[in-house]
């Protein structure tokens, strides 16, 4: 198995270390995560060559890949690693890290995943709580595509799934938006 | 009278209505008092943690705060999504009370003390309430209906972080629905992963996924699916036209939650489980109760074996 010998840094292998709190030296590169994982088909490479690809310090090709992006957190690998690695934690750092250090999504869908996470957020700090109807609205605006998941809006609106207007909201939105305000400060001076 | 601190989630208001509806009425039945977190906030879902680290912890911790100013032992959470953030976060603040201190800044409500236990209304249902005193208040059984207990990823995962049940093949919910008098049958796919926040971004994984596990649940015989999760719910229930369509099969799988079982055993009539909401309608279903095991159940070999043994002869 190819790691870098002792003598060359990694500083990329540090990093992902230290931010998820994980020792992704650690893989002996079984692949159970890969046959586990219920979306590695879509990766562009799946966790167990995410795990080596960060252990040869590979960063532009991990933090261009969809893999992070694609990762549901459903924490099904990190159950089953018989090295009791929690990947799913690994991959938040890589999103972390490709949003710090503004890596442009790579594909159509990424760049989808990470309007939903924006708008999502935006919901949070405007209206304290999540205002479905919104969301879905901005999301289609956003990324230029109308018609898509209109097909269940009537459905869902006509059966009140969907209301068409926020819900109570937090008394206290204003300090949610701080917190959202303080948070972006303290990101960007890290 | 038993009190709980109650955290409701955003998708109360909208798309799992049918689930808080339920869980009160149910909730009235056990003698518990619920006592909502005043002025609660979203606890950022995967969103904040797909984005940000400080609010991913930030979000949660002042609905912690807000649940710890309060005088009762546990707060209980519907939603299997906000109670992964709100677990998680407890699990970390308290393994890096450094985390917390750093926090502080970002949430004024006060300090996180870590007092209050956090379970999902599954768990609360089975371990604080007890099975015995369910079966105990059941009026009519649902003898009859077969269900497949669908738990999804969050409820019992991951195992350090949650401490409930098993993360692989989980029994509590299948040992409720047993206590209230339905069958819940073998289900390989309990813990496969529905495809969950995708369903706006990506939905071509939702279908596929979801897909999946409603496969699994016509396969093992299962006439109505029972979750603890509303992105599961609507995951199962409100896709599962465009999943039909895209697999041309047809499935007919309503999707409950298993408070709407709950509150139908305790003897509240249909209409209080707000069968409009759903998109799979849910009588067929209900009509299976009271059933009695179906027709001499015949021994059907499968069609394969049966050729096989036509030419042997």
């Amino acid at each position: 198995m190819i790691t870098l010998g002792q003598d060359q840094k990694n500083p990329l292998l540090e990093v992902v270390n230290k931010r998820s709190g994980q020792n992704v030296l650690n893989c002996y590169q079984c692949g159970k995560c890969v046959g586990t994982c219920p979306v590695a088909g879509y990766m562009d490479f799946p966790p167990r060559e995410i795990m080596q690809l960060i252990k040869i310090g590979r960063k532009e090709a991990i933090l261009a890949a969809n893999s992070s992006w694609y990762c549901l957190t459903c924490s099904a690998c990190a159950g089953r690693c018989p090295r009791e690695i929690d990947i799913p934690k690994v991959m938040e750092t890589l999103r972390h890290m490709a949003i710090e250090e503004h890596v442009k999504p790579g594909s159509k869908r990424v760049k989808d995943i990470r309007h939903f996470h924006e708008i999502f957020n935006n919901m949070v700090r405007l209206y304290g709580r999540n205002y479905e109807l919104r969301l879905m609205a901005e999301f289609n605006i956003r990324t230029r595509n109308l018609f898509q998941n209109m097909q269940l809006a009537p459905k869902a609106l006509l059966k009140g799934k969907i209301k068409l207007f926020p819900g109570p909201g937090v008394k206290s939105a204003k300090a949610i938006k701080k917190m959202y305000d303080i948070a972006e400060k303290l990101e960007k001076s890290k | 009278m038993k009190k709980l601190t109650y955290f409701p989630g955003c998708s109360a208001h909208g798309t799992s209505e049918e689930f808080d509806h339920t869980l009160r009425k149910v909730m009235k039945t056990l003698e518990v008092e619920l006592e909502e977190i005043p002025d609660w906030n979203c606890c950022g879902a995967t969103s904040a943690h797909a984005m940000t680290d400080n609010l991913a912890m930030a979000l949660p911790m002042r609905n912690l705060i807000l649940a710890e100013k309060m005088d009762n032992k546990t707060m209980g959470i519907p939603c299997a999504s906000c109670y992964s953030r709100m677990k998680t976060a407890k699990y970390e603040l308290e393994a890096h009370p450094e985390l917390a201190q750093k926090l502080s800044s970002i949430v004024e409500e006060g300090t996180f003390k870590g007092t209050v236990e956090v379970k999902s209304m599954l768990q609360f249902c089975y371990e604080e309430v007890g099975l015995e005193k369910i079966k105990s208040l059941v009026k009519y059984p649902l003898t009859g209906l077969k269900v497949a207990c669908y738990y999804g990823c969050l409820l019992t995962r991951p195992k350090a972080v949650t401490q409930f049940d098993s993360p692989e093949y989980p029994m509590s919910m299948d040992r409720l629905v047993e206590a209230l008098g339905a069958t819940a049958v073998d289900f390989d796919y309990k813990t496969e992963c529905c495809g969950a926040s995708f369903a706006i971004s990506t939905p071509e994984v939702v279908l596929n996924l979801s897909g999946k596990i409603l496969e699994m649940a016509k396969e093992a015989g299962a006439h109505a699916m029972v979750v603890a999760c509303p992105l599961c719910q609507s995951n199962l229930d409100m896709r599962q036209p465009d999943i039909e369509k895209l697999q041309g099969v047809k499935y007919n799988i309503p999707v409950f939650y298993f408070t709407q079982l709950m509150a139908l055993a305790f003897g509240y009539p249909v209409s209080d489980l707000l069968p409009g909401k759903h998109i799979v309608p849910i009588e067929p279903a209900l009509a299976r109760i009271g059933e009695t095991e179906e027709p001499a159940e015949k021994v059907t070999k499968p069609k394969k074996a049966v050729e096989a043994e036509s030419e042997d002869n």
